[in-house]
């Protein structure tokens, strides 16, 4: 329903605008290459002491320790064991520390909150109180898809299977749809080059609709035409989203990436880390096809089941007693949780060389591209929400200062102290969007007086 | 003098002229480009306005004397400003009299014209909405001098909302779930969790007031949504008539062959994955061996440890690897177990029994690792979970002779050496899959005649009517291309996706039908009368009575609509769950039989569930905010179903009532009975030493502990260590009841001493823990000292109506400051049928940051100056009064100053119930004094006291009454009110006041007025009408 306020609100590039379905119609704001953006969700958060380089000097582990702010160059650093498979790209990364994220800390799980800036409880619809940010940027950089959103959850012992409830959140008291298994993924996202009759009966299916409803227009006037010619302006709509889906289907043919006979039928018997490698192979498809320039993707929740870890390959390990330093087979929950982030950072580091190795406008894709990977509930299994470590990766067109970077932010609750509402305000205010501040302003900064709102300077260009 | 005043109106003129949302210029229709601008209308704007809009003065940057030659777009995008400041009386200055009313007038209606008849008309699509229905003049709707102008509605499609979304989905999808309610078992509606994914795409705006509007259209973002949703309701549909054929029979019909046979090849698959390895013995006797594979154990790595410190072992719930896997283990475990044998061999053999089967090696490596390392803690579980009373080895019994010779015959035909068992059934099953494939193709399409039914039980299940015939042929037509290419499962899913994505299943009908009158209008016609009176009370489609009466010629007069209207307003056999986001906190119980549209009207009108989404500091609440917020709405919730329920004096009780509900149930009786619990055992026990009891004391009082159940204190096992520690426990609650009583409390507020699972004391209407009295808190209540009223409502002092309760003082403030705009501004629209212009774009509404004022302080130096003032003072006077009340609207005289400057005493972060953990910080006093005006009676407006005050003379309010009544049927007919519904809303007052304020009997007139009868057609209206 148009209110007074929405008036005022659609003359300007608002945050308020139902997100993932109009991304579809919407128009873009970006020149040339659009940008890409891929948020990587883990579980179980990321201890600020694990991402710290090996390397740093006694002077730079008491300022981290004491979370006092500084900055160092990466590329004098060796970074920890874990994050190790990234060392080639070090120039294009940036691991951000001292934000907080203690307006979305829900304890073990944050559901939509992480990504909204906002506490939502329990996982209920009603508390998802604004479109997230991956939504807000597919916005900007629309595409045939608008969005896509991937996960790899589950019940502790069996994955989740086809398209289920995701965590992105379109638009208030909206709950994305989200692919669960490789299998499903792939056959939705490449249906017109797998599928065609598929596609095919859909576009039968609304070309009949658009017949039927415009028969019935006729016999309208006014404002109750106005209803059903919209209804047939959006079925049309979609009818050109699946056109544009079409005439990629060369480029999706070229690019289809090889799924392995294992994930058949949501994959019973895959193991983690397959399951992982073939998320990160569509993910990657979809973004080279022009599929989509926005991916979120649940690498792991609490419940995600781990099964085949390296060293322990019969084991069923839970994230979540891991948080309690629960063993397995004689391995250590440290050890394990390392072996998890490991896993995880082998994808990120086949993202980047695979988006580095194709070829876009001068340069490769990897240019237009930004990779963020972070804790869900901040920094640890219970999370106080103080601080959420970032690891971003991203290429020479970011309209951001990502490189080579170690930047240390000043404390919760201290001047100058930024959250993730700063952050995703710096990605958003970088990216064609205004907006004074994006997400609910921590409560100890307002309680303190301290100026909370806007970008995060140090990582805008200047 | 007068320049300068002019000047800063003009100025602000055009500050205005940006706040209404064009200060961008928009398209227009092409037809407006032949606008005709008469010499008369731009001699008028020219002379009249030119004093300060000419080139060389254009205050605002903003000229008039060129209107006609600017480009047709700039143009009318500047008339379409012009007509909406003569509108809102901003425009001409006060202090000007450059514009006569005579010409004022005659501008006005020539832009109307124009505008209208150009389809440009930006004003007349604005004044549709919400928040511009004030606008018309709230005197001459009640005046009684337009009484005489028949009352109608246009014929309308009216797009569904978030809850008939749910109630149809529901619906159609069999979603029917139950709640324990006060004891009982009941069916609810509005308990929205499906088994499958729907993602609701008709989400209503958040505004306080009416938020169901029926000029809303459907967009690209709905639509969208809407093809996954239908393909997951499609899919959901087939699987539904699966599971019985009543649900959807031409479905069965259509598909009875083919399920037929995959019915029978699962059986099939069933028997022989169970008893596989019998029937070889059976067929292959001493050489079922032979045909065996060699076994290939899998190697795991026993447990070690490699770290050379004590490493945590995961217990047994983290570890095992699911209940159908356990039961699994298990039946192969009694399988293979033998007299004497050890632990490995028993392992070994059931390993080689899964290997034989073809079970996954990974699934044999992960029950190995599972069985090396917890086999112990399993055989516990066994034992404990009753595993051979639950997971029984099934007992063979061979299939009729005709599948036993089918089976036999085709385990013989494809089993070859080396095959595992479950080769075996694959490659019979391949084998049959073949023979019955060609069955089906053989058997050809669907009759005309199954998919004639088809369609016609889908329209019947999916849009609730019968297609008519030439709809029926059309979509039989449809399923039968859809079946030609992708086969008779898929086709139909395909054909249930359509229907669900056809306008009609998401916009409600509203048209007239039959005879038309004099004035031009017909009634409903009688199925959409149907519909529209269900969906004004509730969010489902019309009950059996209902329908029966439309289609059997019963809903055709005024009575009639009144019978139904009554019936279901009486009706209280059907639940409701209120809001599930209140239930979702601290499992608060919100339910109620009240029809939910009745309650959910005073929910929107008062907005005070917009709480829940503002995030607010548990420190300066001083206890936990998240926990108490829930039952803060829930408990308005109650209050407003209890004074609706009452239905005397409804509007006056609802903005005057001293009682409240404060931390209870809603069951008087239950929660007396548990306060009085509390009492008895304080008294009890009270001059005893218990604090220093052993076990051999409270031993001694084991009748009465016995008699009064205390949690954690089992008089039969009285215990002193571990999580059973009786002493403690009972120490701990006799300190929780003692502080109940100690400062001579007459009653005791029955929350629980210490956190735990379980009930032991009071319980909520749906059967669980009464959670968060920090409720309390809210009331400025300490839960130290409370004499628990167990009988509620009842009175809680320094609070009158509505808004006083924290519930609406919350979501009508800040995240750390209350608002007096806010409330202000919402007193103004919402009871005193006021209009205040939007904030302009221009103006950034912060309030200066200075920790040595109050808000008021601070915001009387931003919004009293001259420029900002003749909007505010609208709002402002009203909300001062609120002031009383901080922003989690507790009562205060002193205002506290919270900056770290300010910080007098730190208080612990962490603390008890009981605690008060804000920290104290200076104060000034509150200045609660305002101004109410607008009443139209002289004897209510003038000073204020503060909000106590301004409720009770607003209760007294004959405006204040007209205005909600305005609300009332905004809601009720889903749009704003014209001066030709003048008659319905004399008449819904009329109502209220004949009937001792009942507000069943506004609701009565409502629907059963003229406006909401009658329709008038749509041609010849133009876009804007």
């Amino acid at each position: 329903m148009t209110t007074r306020r929405n008036f005022l609100k659609t003359s300007a590039l608002g945050t308020g605008a139902i997100a993932m379905p109009s991304s579809l119609f919407a128009h873009s704001f970006s020149k040339g290459q659009p940008k890409r953006f891929i948020f990587i969700r883990k579980s179980n958060g990321i201890r600020p002491n694990e991402v710290t380089p090996l390397t740093f000097s006694d002077q730079e582990k008491s300022l981290d320790k004491q979370g006092q702010p500084f900055e160092a160059d990466l590329e004098n650093h060796e970074l920890p064991v874990w994050l190790q498979p990234l060392t080639a790209h070090k120039k294009d990364m940036t691991i951000l520390q001292g934000l907080s994220c203690k307006m979305s800390e829900n304890g073990h799980w944050s559901y939509s909150s992480v990504m909204g800036a906002f506490k939502s409880g329990r996982n209920s619809l009603s508390g998802i109180k604004r479109a997230t940010i991956d939504f807000e940027l597919a916005n900007l950089f629309p595409s045939p898809f608008g969005h896509v959103e991937l996960s790899l959850t589950g019940n502790y012992n069996t994955f989740r299977t086809g398209i289920v409830a995701g965590y992105s959140a379109p638009a208030p008291h909206q709950r994305n749809y989200c692919y669960a298994d490789p299998q499903t993924a792939y056959d939705e996202l490449f249906k017109s080059v797998t599928n065609p009759g598929a596609v095919e009966s859909d576009n039968a299916m609304l070309k009949f609709l658009e017949n039927e409803e415009s028969y019935k227009a006729k016999a309208l006037n006014g404002y109750e035409k106005l209803k059903l010619s919209n209804h047939i302006r959006s079925i049309e709509a979609i009818q050109k989203r699946n056109q544009k889906v079409s005439l990629k289907s060369d480029t999706i043919a070229d690019r289809l990436p090889t799924l392995s006979e294992v994930h058949a039928k949501g994959g019973p018997n895959a193991n983690t880390p397959e399951k992982q490698e073939a998320m990160t192979d569509i993910l990657i498809a979809a973004l080279v096809t022009g599929l989509t320039n926005v991916v979120t993707y649940t690498i792991d929740e609490l419940s995600t089941p781990i099964k085949g870890l390296p060293g322990n390959e019969g084991d069923r390990i839970s994230i979540h007693e891991l948080g309690h330093n629960g063993g397995y087979s004689g391995v250590a929950a440290d050890k394990i949780r390392e072996k998890i982030r490991v896993g995880h950072m082998n994808q990120v580091a086949k993202i980047v060389d695979q988006l580095k190795a194709t070829p876009e406008g001068d340069g490769s894709m990897f240019d237009n591209t930004m990779i963020m990977y972070f804790p869900e509930n901040g920094e640890g299994h219970h999370s106080h929400g103080t601080q959420a470590p970032v690891i971003t990766l991203a290429g020479q067109n970011c309209n951001l200062e990502i490189g080579g970077r170690y930047l240390r932010l000043p404390y919760h609750g201290t001047a100058g102290h930024k959250t993730i509402g700063n952050w995703y305000t710096t990605l958003l205010n970088a990216h064609g969007n205004p907006i004074k501040h994006y997400g609910d302003l921590d409560l100890e900064m307002s309680r303190k007086k301290l100026d909370q709102q806007g970008a995060i300077k140090q990582l805008l260009r200047t | 003098m007068l320049a300068t005043a002019l000047k800063l109106a003009c100025t602000l003129f055009f500050v205005l002229l940006h706040s209404m949302g064009f200060a961008q210029v928009t398209e227009y229709p092409t037809s407006a480009k032949t606008l005709a601008f008469p010499s008369v209308a731009k001699t008028i704007i020219e002379n009249s306005c030119g004093a300060c809009h000419t080139d060389g003065n254009q205050e605002g940057g903003i000229r008039l004397d060129d209107l006609g030659q600017l480009p047709v777009n700039e143009k009318l995008h500047l008339l379409n400003q012009i007509q909406e400041q003569l509108l809102f009386g901003l425009m001409p200055p006060a202090n000007s009299t450059e514009l006569s009313n005579e010409d004022k007038n005659l501008i006005t209606v020539w832009l109307q014209n124009q505008l209208g008849k150009l389809g440009a008309d930006k004003l007349a699509e604005k004044l549709k909405t919400p928040d511009y229905g004030n606008l018309i003049d709230h005197r001459d709707l009640f005046s009684g001098q337009f009484a005489n102008l028949p009352g109608f509605t246009y014929d309308r499609r009216w797009l569904i909302s978030e809850y008939i979304f749910d109630a149809k989905f529901n619906r159609i999808l069999n979603h029917r779930p139950h709640k324990t309610i006060d004891g009982k078992r009941q069916y609810v509606l509005g308990s929205n969790g499906r088994r499958i994914n729907l993602t609701n795409p008709f989400l209503l705006p958040t505004n306080t007031g009416v938020r169901y509007y029926a000029n809303t259209t459907l967009n690209g973002g709905h639509l969208l949504t809407m093809i996954t949703n239908a393909k997951e309701a499609a899919s959901q549909m087939i699987y539904l008539t699966g599971r019985d054929k009543r649900y959807l029979p031409a479905i069965e019909e259509i598909m009875r062959l083919e399920w037929g046979q995959a019915a029978l090849l699962q059986s099939r698959r069933a028997f022989l994955e169970t008893f596989i390895e019998k029937i070889s013995i059976d067929l292959y006797g001493d050489k079922n061996a032979d045909f065996l594979p060699t076994f290939q154990p899998v190697n795991i790595q026993p447990p070690k440890n490699t770290e050379g410190t004590e490493i945590k072992k995961s217990p047994f719930h983290a570890a095992q690897p699911g209940q159908q896997e356990l039961a699994l283990i298990y039946k192969t475990m009694q399988r293979n177990k033998t007299a004497g044998g050890t632990d490995k061999q028993l392992i070994e053999r059931c390993e080689i029994e899964w290997f034989n089967h073809g079970h996954n090696q990974r699934t044999i490596e992960a029950r190995l690792t599972f069985l090396a390392g917890y086999l112990d803690e399993f055989r516990a579980q066994i034992l404990n979970h009753r595993y051979d009373q639950k997971h029984k080895l099934p007992i063979y019994k061979p299939r009729t002779d005709d599948e036993m010779v089918i089976v036999n015959e085709a385990i013989l035909k494809n089993r070859k050496r080396g095959d595992r068992y479950n080769d075996v059934i694959e490659k019979c099953l391949r084998q049959w899959q073949l023979e019955y494939s060609t069955l089906l193709n053989n058997a050809g399409p669907p009759e005309t005649s199954k998919l004639q039914d088809l369609v016609e039980q889908l329209f019947l299940k999916i849009s609730e009517r019968t297609p008519t015939s030439e709809e029926n042929e059309k979509y039989v037509s449809l399923t039968q291309t859809y079946i030609s290419s992708m086969g008779n499962i898929k086709a139909i899913e395909k054909l249930i996706q359509t229907l669900i994505l056809r306008s009609e299943f998401v916009y409600r009908d509203e048209f007239g039908s039959g005879p038309t009158d004099p004035s031009g209008r017909r009634m409903l016609s009688p199925r959409d009368a149907s519909y529209a009176i269900a969906y004004a009370l509730t969010d489902s489609s019309p009950d059996k009575t209902l329908s029966e009466a439309a289609a059997s010629g019963n809903l055709k007069t005024r009575d009639d609509y009144k019978r139904e209207v009554l019936r279901l307003l009486d009706n209280r056999d059907q639940y409701y769950v209120i809001d599930e986001a209140v239930e979702r906190l601290q499992l608060t119980a919100s339910v109620t039989n009240t029809p939910i549209r009745k309650l959910r009207f005073f929910r929107d009108f008062f907005g005070y569930p917009k709480m829940l989404a503002i995030f607010k500091d548990n420190k300066r609440f001083g206890s936990h905010y998240d926990n108490a917020k829930g039952r803060l709405v829930g408990e308005a919730d109650r209050l407003v179903d209890h004074i609706i329920e009452c239905d005397t004096n409804v509007i006056e009780k609802l903005l005057t009532t001293e009682d409240f509900y404060v931390f209870h149930s809603g069951d008087n009786d239950a929660m007396q009975a548990s306060s009085e619990r509390i009492k008895k055992i304080y008294d009890y026990f009270k001059d005893l030493d218990w604090q220093n009891f052993e076990v051999t004391d409270l031993v001694a009082h084991k009748d009465f502990l016995s008699e009064v159940k205390m949690r954690g204190v089992d008089a039969e096992r009285i215990a002193t260590q571990g999580r059973r520690n009786s002493i403690r426990e009972f120490k701990t609650a006799m300190t929780s009841f003692s502080a109940r009583f100690d400062k001579g409390q007459t009653g005791a507020a029955p929350f629980v001493s210490f956190p735990a699972h379980g009930l032991y004391n009071a319980s909520t209407r749906t059967g669980l823990q009464l959670r968060s009295p920090e409720v309390a808190r809210f009331f400025n209540i300490a839960l130290d000292n409370w004499n628990y009223p167990g009988v509620q409502p009842a009175f809680v002092s320094n609070r009158k109506g509505m808004l006083t309760h924290p519930a609406w003082l919350i979501a009508h403030a800040q995240n750390t400051e209350t608002d007096p705009v806010k409330r202000g501004k919402w007193v103004r629209e919402k009871l005193l049928a006021g209009t205040v212009p939007d904030v302009p774009i221009t103006v950034d509404a912060v309030i200066p940051e200075n920790h040595h004022k109050t808000l008021r302080d601070r915001l009387v130096a931003v919004t009293e100056t001259e420029a900002c003032w003749k909007c505010h003072e609208r709002m402002n006077p009203l909300g001062y009064a609120f002031e009383v009340y901080d922003d989690f609207g507790r009562y205060r005289r002193q205002e506290s100053l919270e900056h770290p400057d300010n910080l007098i005493q730190k208080s612990p972060d962490k603390g008890g119930v009981y605690m008060d953990l804000r920290d104290i910080y200076k104060t000034l006093p509150v200045d609660s004094r305002g101004y109410l005006s607008g009443t139209d009676d002289q004897k209510l407006d003038g000073p204020l006291e503060d909000a106590i005050d301004l409720a009770d003379r607003l209760g007294q309010s004959q405006r204040v009454r007209q205005s909600i009544i305005r609300y009332a049927f905004r809601y009720y007919l889903g749009r704003n009110e014209k001066l030709s519904d003048s008659s319905t809303l004399i008449n819904a007052e009329k109502a209220y006041l004949d009937n001792d304020g009942s507000f069943d009997a506004v609701i009565v007139s409502l629907l059963t007025s003229d406006s909401f009868i009658y329709r008038k057609p749509l041609e010849g209206i133009s876009d804007d009408d």
